[in-house]
This record gives structure tokens, C-alpha cells and sequence, in this order.
């Protein structure tokens, strides 16, 4: 979480000297996301972020100079390759992946491979119908998919009571015959072991699981947005009382398993990740728009690639 | 308009100060988003920091040579609130041209 | 006029559509409280209280659909889509509500809704945040779609959409958004296109974002002893068919430049209405200057995917060429 923390503070700075173009921050939810990832099988389980999985996409094993590649405009998704990797790109056309996730988790019963699919989406993502009709597919079909919701408080400017009737993303798996979890997104332990309960329960046919992990959006939306002028500081204030990281370095302390050598220790790993996702991203290649422009089709048609090929030309044609 | 200060941002490597090399702006200087307004000296290197608005300098809140830390208030613009979620402004500048046309009926 | 923005320009026709008419309602995602994330709502909530500027849950069909409802009970709608690429979940309600619902109900119920969407490329944004949908919404019948170029325009094309009684797609190039111009309404009837530069050697049609970078290949033209007539042709559907053949009647080149891709783009309807109107004056197939057949790649790549100047001017001698 630690790491995640410096990460996301490196990218705001980077975002600040032009590195990147924009950047969104997940400050505040690193345990909702650590926690939850930590959990997974990554050799069978599939992760579907939607854009502000910082922290539970780098747990599932993406590097972090990938996901700064999106955000400096290298490539898009934040991911280089998503077949390997087991986690699909992120995406700001909230919704829709929760779809893909029920649809992979439908692929993976058939197959019988035990795996699950866990389908990440804020409070705000989670009115966008494409939802409802993900976790009621997941219901009648009886799927292995966790709906993670992190409830941050915020979708740009909507806080969650005007955004979720009736109060509770947990409460609406009822409604869909799916099995339901509220828990405090800020304590890492407790989202871990929700979402291994959700996990098992997916892998023993069980079916689907709605996570609704309470925790808050400290950061602004994305880097040109400015928070001050829809909520007040003292909210944000009383959050930072249960910062997830403050929170689970007292826990470490109380059970007497950290010590300040090994606090120091995270802290200079924490600095070094972000030396290596500085680097990772400067060693990205620039692409090549020919190269992108062959990607739309997996055989593309002869006439489809003769226009392409003489617009690429043109371009030449001018740097000549 | 608002008046609105930015700090030194966490230039990475674990810094904790950088000392100003020279100012690029001056007080009352009209800036555009990401032009660059600064050049700080680091422990590791000389670093150019873009604006992260336009608008009007009103403060430099160190002198060339002063260090400052990380966190502490940088510089202070005027303007007006252009910020939008996504995206940058695009430089109005002139584009560039490398075609030459050759006109037929001459 | 003194100079303004097209964000200002179109946050005064708003308020100007809110003051003129009491069933004037303005409703999407952030454009409450927060004024919008470009800021084209920028203070109407207190202007106008919450009841008539609000802020929805977030979900494009239901801030569309919502807006079909309340026409059906008199209340005149101007919702925003907060980029092009997020307008597609709202895309059942355009294409089978809004554009037949009129037919079905044998005119009981018109639709006076406008639809506002910040659109185009140009910004350097992640994903999605940089689309053309022109060609999806004007190809549907029952709705039409204009795109103002610049700041006056957008005042007055946005007043003429919220005013008009039949459903409207507002498309705002956001790349223009901060632009600031002391350009003045022109002078052009209903559903006009405008001539923005005469010219006699060839015209360039274009729209919204694309319309300055016409202009300035004109200019680099010009250099060259090539005199560009530029129409801007503000109303997509409908298309201004008498002023598009005048003009390409006059020049006798025609080039459509715009930032879609170009299979099936609007450069394609332009080029068979020109053909049927204009055939035999023509020296030259139409030529459209566009965007290849792929997505629109990440922001890194986005200067050589949107027309250039340069390919304007090749597109410009492929019409000399003949």
C-alpha cells in the first residue's frame, strides 16, 4: 500500500512537470485495492479495472511504468499485454466492463478452470446499467464473478448520496440473488478476507459476490480537477483520521510485527518502485502511428489495408 | 479570478527541497498552461517545472538561489478558473508547414 | 464584441435559454454544482436553482431517456454528454426512441430536447474523450445535428437548437473551448452553412474543430498563388445542400476535411450530394481529407492521426491534380 501511496504521488508530480498528461489517483483507497487483489489466484483469475485500479492492478502483477504509459499518452489501457497478464485495460467508459467480466467468468465455468473474475467499478459506475444487467446475467447463470465496488464517495463532483438510491451498492445483490458484503475499505485484513470469502465462494459454485468496500476518494478526481469547489475540508480532514495506511502500520505496530527498521525498509522500497516506474516509462518506446493503425482487425480486408497503406504513405510522403 | 498557489511538487528520489536556479517568469507575467516557469536544482540534477495553469504570476514565493521544500508554497497565479478534467489546452500557435503546393494553372 | 471564449459564449446562451423559457431545463453529469467540467454550466445552479440545473446519477441512458420523459410532459430539456465517446450507452435512446418517437406517435409527441457533447480531438486525452459521432446521429432520421467553429457561433447555433422544436445534437469542438475571439454572429438564414473565406481555386468544407485548421492551410495556400474558399457548414443534418453546391459550383474543386474516419464519414454524404448537384460543373472528384479506418489512437499519437495542415494542402493538390 505503501508502494502504491509514493506511486500515485510520483504520477501527480510527473502529471505536474509534463510527463504525463493526466493522471487519476486512487490516494485513500490503497487498502480496498491491495487487499483485494492480494487475494487473487493470479495464475486463473481474471481482473477487470475500470480506471482508478491503480494500486489493485500493480498488486496483480502489472508493472507500474505500463500504467504510467496510458497516462502519458504511450499507449492506451495501461496494460502491454492483457491476454498474459490476466487483467484487461482500464477504461473511462464506466460500466461496460462488468459485462466482460460476467462474459469471461461464463467462459471460465465452461472451461472449468476454477478461476474468477473480479469486476472493479466505483459507486458512481455502478448506476450505469450495463451493471445492473452484468449482475443479473452473473445471477441467473449462476457465475464466478466478484463485483467489487469501491465506494469512494465520489464520482467527480455527485457524492454518493445523490448518486445510489437507497443508499447501499451492497444492498442491490439482493435483488439479484447474488451474495453481499459491506465492508470498511480502509482496513486492509478485512477487504482481504471479504474478498478470499467471495473468491471461495465463486470457485465452489456458489456464484457471485457484490463487495461494496467503504472507503474515500482523498485525491481529487484527476489532476486538473479541483475538489475545493464541490466539498469541504473538514470531510477530508475527518478521512485522513482513517487513512488505510496510518491504520494498518498501528496494526503492524500493536502485533508487534513491524518495528521501525522494517517501517524504513518499506519506505525505501517504496522510493526505489518509484525510481523503477520512472525508468520503466522512459524505456517505453514511442510508438509508431503505421504500427497502431494495423491493430483494428485481426485479418483485415485487401481494400480495408490499400487505403490504410496510402494514407500511412501520405505522411511519409510529407516528412520526405 | 481566483488566486491560487501551487507548492514545490515531490520531484521524486525521495528530495525533500530543491534550490531555485532561475525563474523563467516574473511577477506579472501572462503563462500559459504547462510553459515553463521555473528551473530548480535538485541534489541529482537541474529540473524544469511547466505551469500547471494559465493564468497571471503574482507571487514568486522564493528568490533565485533560495532553496525550498518540497511542499511549501512555490509561486501564486491570478486567473481564470480554465481547468477542465481531461485533456490540455492546445498552444495557440501557427502550425507548421512542410507541403508546397504546385498550382496547375500557373 | 470583445473577446470571449466559446466556453463563455455558450454559457451566456444558456443562461439566455433559461431566462427566455420557464420549461427550459439543464440536466447531466457534474453540471450542477461543480459548472460543468469544462465549465460551460458554469454558475447557473445559482442562478437558476437546483430545480431547474441539476446533476444526475451517472448513466448516459438515463440522463437521455430521462429527457425524452419530460418532453413528453412540455419541459424542454438540454442535457449534456460529458465527451463523445460516453454517448454511446445513451445510443438506444437516440437511435430508437428520439428519432422515431414523433412517427410512432403520429406527432402527438415532439421532442424540443437538445443534447450537448463535448467533441473532437485535439486535447491529448486518454481514451474515448476524443471521438466524431457525427455521422451516427445525423444518419438517423427525425434528429438534426449542428457544430459551431467558433464562439459567436456557438451562441447563436445554440440558442437556434435549444429553440428549435425537433430534437438537436449539439456537438462543441472542446479543443476550441478556451479560444478566445471577438468573432460576431453571422448573418445566415436557417440551417445556413457560411462562407469563411471566399475563394475561387478550390473549397474546403469543414466543421467545429477542423474549421481553423482550414483557415490556416488557406493561408499557407495562399503563400503559394492557391486561392482556398473555406465553408463552414455549421448544420450537419440538415445539410445545407443550395449553399455546399454554390459554393463548389463557384471553385469547381471540392475538398471535405474532417477528423472521423473516412469510410462512411460525412465527407461521404457531402461528396454524393455534391455529385448529384454539381457533376458536371466539377474538374475533380471530391476529396475527403480524414482519419484512417482505426480508433483513435492514444494522445501520443494524435497529431499525425488528425488532419494536418499538411494533408489539407495535399488534399487541396489532389483536387487541383484533377
Amino acid at each position: 500500500m505503501v508502494i502504491v501511496r509514493a506511486l500515485n504521488d510520483a504520477a501527480i508530480a510527473m502529471q505536474r512537470q509534463g510527463t504525463l498528461y493526466g493522471f487519476a489517483p486512487c490516494t485513500g483507497q490503497e487498502a480496498a485495492q491491495v487487499g483485494s487483489a492480494v487475494a487473487l489466484d493470479m495464475e486463473r483469475d481474471f481482473v477487470f479495472p475500470t480506471y482508478r485500479e491503480f494500486g489493485a492492478m500493480i498488486t496483480a502483477g502489472i508493472k507500474p511504468g505500463e500504467l504510467l504509459a496510458h497516462h502519458a499518452g504511450l499507449y492506451d489501457g495501461g496494460v502491454a499485454d492483457a491476454a498474459a497478464s490476466r487483467v484487461a485495460p482500464l477504461y473511462s467508459v464506466v460500466g461496460a466492463t462488468a459485462l466482460h467480466a460476467t462474459g469471461w467468468a461464463m467462459g471460465a465455468k465452461l472451461d472449468g478452470i476454477g478461476g474468477v473474475a473480479i469486476s472493479y467499478f466505483g459507486d458512481g459506475a455502478s448506476t450505469q446499467g450495463e451493471v445492473h444487467e452484468a449482475m443479473n446475467f452473473a445471477g441467473v447463470f449462476e457465475l464466478p464473478v466478484v463485483f467489487f465496488c469501491q465506494n469512494n464517495g465520489w464520482a467527480i463532483s455527485l457524492p454518493t448520496v445523490r448518486q445510489v438510491a437507497g443508499g447501499s451498492v451492497a444492498a442491490r445483490a439482493a435483488g439479484y440473488g447474488l451474495a453481499a458484503d459491506r465492508v470498511d475499505g480502509n482496513d486492509v485484513i478485512a477487504v482481504r478476507e471479504a474478498t478470499a470469502a467471495a473468491l471461495e465462494r465463486a470457485r465452489n459454485g456458489g456464484g457471485a459476490t457484490v463487495i461494496e468496500a467503504m472507503t474515500y476518494r482523498a485525491g481529487p478526481h484527476a489532476t486538473s480537477d479541483d475538489p475545493s469547489r464541490y466539498r469541504d475540508i473538514e470531510e477530508e480532514e475527518s478521512w485522513r483520521e482513517r487513512d488505510p495506511i496510518v491504520r494498518a502500520r498501528e496494526l503492524l505496530r500493536e502485533r508487534g510485527e513491524a518495528d521501525e527498521e522494517f517501517l524504513a525498509a518499506v519506505e525505501a522500497e517504496a522510493a526505489a518502485a518509484c525510481e523503477q516506474a520512472r525508468r520503466e516509462l522512459a524505456e517505453t518506446p514511442r510508438p509508431r502511428l503505421a504500427d497502431r493503425l494495423q491493430l483494428a482487425y485481426e485479418r483485415p480486408p485487401a481494400s480495408h489495408q490499400a487505403r490504410l497503406d496510402a494514407w500511412i504513405a501520405q505522411e511519409e510522403g510529407i516528412h520526405v | 479570478m481566483a488566486l491560487t498557489t501551487f507548492n514545490l511538487p515531490d520531484l521524486g528520489e525521495g528530495l525533500a527541497e530543491a534550490t531555485v536556479i532561475e525563474w523563467l517568469v516574473a511577477e506579472g507575467d501572462e503563462v500559459a498552461r504547462d510553459a515553463p516557469i521555473v528551473e530548480v536544482d535538485t541534489a541529482k540534477a537541474a529540473v524544469e517545472i511547466p505551469s500547471p495553469v494559465s493564468g497571471r504570476v503574482v507571487t514568486l514565493h522564493a528568490a533565485d538561489g533560495e532553496t525550498v521544500a518540497v511542499g511549501a508554497p512555490l509561486i501564486s497565479f491570478e486567473g481564470e478558473d480554465q481547468a477542465g478534467i481531461v485533456g490540455t489546452v492546445p498552444p495557440e500557435e501557427k502550425p507548421r508547414r512542410r507541403v508546397r503546393l504546385q498550382n496547375p494553372k500557373q | 464584441m470583445s473577446e470571449r471564449s466559446m466556453q463563455q459564449a455558450l454559457n451566456e446562451a444558456l443562461a439566455e435559454a433559461l431566462a427566455e423559457d420557464p420549461r427550459v431545463l439543464v440536466f447531466g453529469e457534474d453540471v450542477g454544482r461543480h459548472g460543468g467540467v469544462f465549465r460551460v454550466t458554469d454558475d447557473l445552479q445559482r442562478r437558476f436553482g437546483e430545480q431547474r440545473v441539476f446533476d444526475t446519477p451517472l448513466g448516459e441512458a438515463g440522463i437521455v431517456g430521462l429527457a425524452v420523459g419530460l418532453c413528453m410532459q412540455g419541459w424542454r430539456p438540454v442535457v449534456e454528454i460529458q465527451f463523445d465517446g460516453f454517448v454511446f450507452p445513451a445510443f438506444n435512446q437516440i437511435a430508437t426512441q428520439i428519432s422515431k418517437l414523433r412517427t410512432r406517435t403520429l406527432g402527438a409527441f415532439g421532442l424540443p430536447l437538445t443534447i450537448r457533447v463535448p467533441s473532437y480531438g485535439g486535447i491529448k486525452g486518454p481514451e474515448h474523450h476524443s471521438e466524431s459521432v457525427e455521422t451516427f446521429v445525423a444518419h438517423l432520421p427525425g434528429i438534426k445535428v449542428v457544430s459551431p467553429s467558433n464562439p459567436a457561433e456557438a451562441q447563436t447555433l445554440l440558442g437556434e437548437a435549444v429553440r428549435d422544436p425537433d430534437p438537436v445534437v449539439f456537438l462543441e469542438p472542446k479543443s476550441r473551448y478556451w479560444a478566445r475571439d471577438d468573432s460576431m454572429p453571422s448573418p445566415v438564414g436557417e440551417y445556413a452553412s457560411r462562407v469563411v473565406r471566399e475563394g475561387a481555386d478550390v473549397t474546403l468544407f469543414a466543421w467545429g474543430a477542423t474549421v481553423d485548421r482550414c483557415l490556416q492551410s488557406a493561408e499557407f495556400a495562399a503563400e503559394d498563388g492557391v486561392d482556398v474558399q473555406v465553408v463552414d457548414l455549421r448544420w450537419l443534418k440538415p445539410l445545407d445542400v443550395d449553399g455546399i453546391s454554390t459554393a463548389a459550383g463557384k471553385t469547381r474543386r471540392a475538398v471535405v476535411v474532417h477528423e472521423a474516419p473516412v469510410t462512411l464519414g460525412l465527407g461521404a454524404e457531402l461528396s454524393a450530394v455534391l455529385m448529384e448537384r454539381c457533376f458536371g460543373d466539377l474538374l475533380a472528384p471530391v476529396v475527403r481529407v480524414a482519419a484512417p479506418d482505426t480508433p483513435y489512437p492514444s494522445a501520443g499519437l494524435e497529431d499525425e492521426y488528425l488532419p494536418s495542415v499538411d494533408r489539407i494542402l495535399l488534399g487541396i493538390q489532389s483536387a487541383l491534380d484533377g
